[in-house]
């Protein structure tokens, strides 16, 4: 049982988005190094793409729900600890120095 | 198997939510993505304790290759989709063509990671450069070796396809490589900006 859900076209764009996303993290990445906001904008363009590759490549919202549960986590994952070390690194260095500095 | 749920007119719902691939490739991947979600809490712990040496190192990697090697992915990510897409419509050669696009421009990151270190080294950086190398340099060898199974795996599902073994009835086998592919090439996003971007 197969149901077909991407569409040749909505792939191509998926990709050019992709690119674009890509290009456009590394300009800010060029031009505001030690913008306070950086962090968190970098975090949503990483969950957008991750989600980007998730829905139009693997087909999640149709996959079964450890599956789709699975990839949503671990795409969430790294920009939540980004802006967490970002604004918040102090804290977590503390939490994890377990006594040793 | 009957339909269970309501469905709006117009609207295209699977009879039963599927796994592409097969569930075997599913536990492979399961796999990966827990390794690397431990390693990318290894990556943020080191970043909270030694902020500065993240700043300073990010600024010293080549972001050409980052980018490139990023393209590469994504572009190798995109071939294999159209491929299960071709064959899904019976379209076994256009099929075959997209897939050996894919692995062609697959073989372009182990190329393009080779350059990179190289310049890596010229510019005195190697794994006992500072924390940030070394979480740098564990992290993306770890993806350098899945990418290269993924490369692996695409070959034998090339061969397979020459050999005419997948139909628009019949390609798990393809599915499985695909969905294996996208999962290394979701990881590389990641790894992307906090090694090249982040400076």
């Amino acid at each position: 049982m197969d149901t077909v859900t991407t569409h040749p076209a909505a792939a191509t764009r998926a990709w050019l988005a992709l690119v674009i996303l890509t290009l456009v993290s590394l300009g800010l990445g060029e031009w505001f190094p030690a913008a306070t906001w950086l962090p968190l904008l970098v975090a949503a363009i990483v969950w957008v793409k991750g989600c980007l590759v998730a829905r139009c490549f693997i087909e999640s919202q149709v996959a079964h729900p450890f599956i789709a549960r699975g990839l949503r986590f671990f795409i969430a994952f790294a920009p939540m600890a980004l802006v967490a070390t970002a604004y918040f690194g102090d804290h977590l260095a503390r939490w994890t120095a377990l006594g040793l500095r | 198997m009957g339909v269970e749920a309501a469905v709006l007119p117009g609207m295209a719902v699977p009879e039963r939510r599927r796994i592409p691939g097969n569930k075997g490739i599913w536990v492979g991947i399961s796999c990966e993505l827990v390794e690397f979600t431990v390693m990318f809490v290894i990556y943020f712990v080191a970043r909270a304790h030694y902020p500065e040496a993240f700043h300073e190192g990010a600024a010293r990697l080549s972001r050409l290759a980052g980018t490139g090697i990023t393209l590469l992915m994504v572009t190798s990510s995109y071939f294999v989709a159209r491929s299960v897409l071709a064959i899904r419509a019976g379209r076994r050669r256009a099929s075959l063509l997209w897939l050996a696009s894919g692995m062609a421009v697959a073989l372009g990151y182990p190329v393009a990671k080779a350059l990179e270190v190289g310049w890596n080294l010229a510019h005195g950086i190697d794994g006992s450069s500072g924390i940030f190398f070394t979480v740098y340099y564990y992290l993306t060898f770890n993806h350098l070796v899945h990418a290269s199974w993924g490369i692996l795996g695409m070959g034998w599902v090339l061969a397979r396809s020459l050999a005419g073994a997948y139909t628009a009835e019949d390609h798990a086998g393809l599915e499985a490589l695909a969905s294996y592919w996208h999962a290394t090439d979701i990881i590389w996003l990641v790894l992307f900006p906090l090694f090249y971007v982040l400076a």
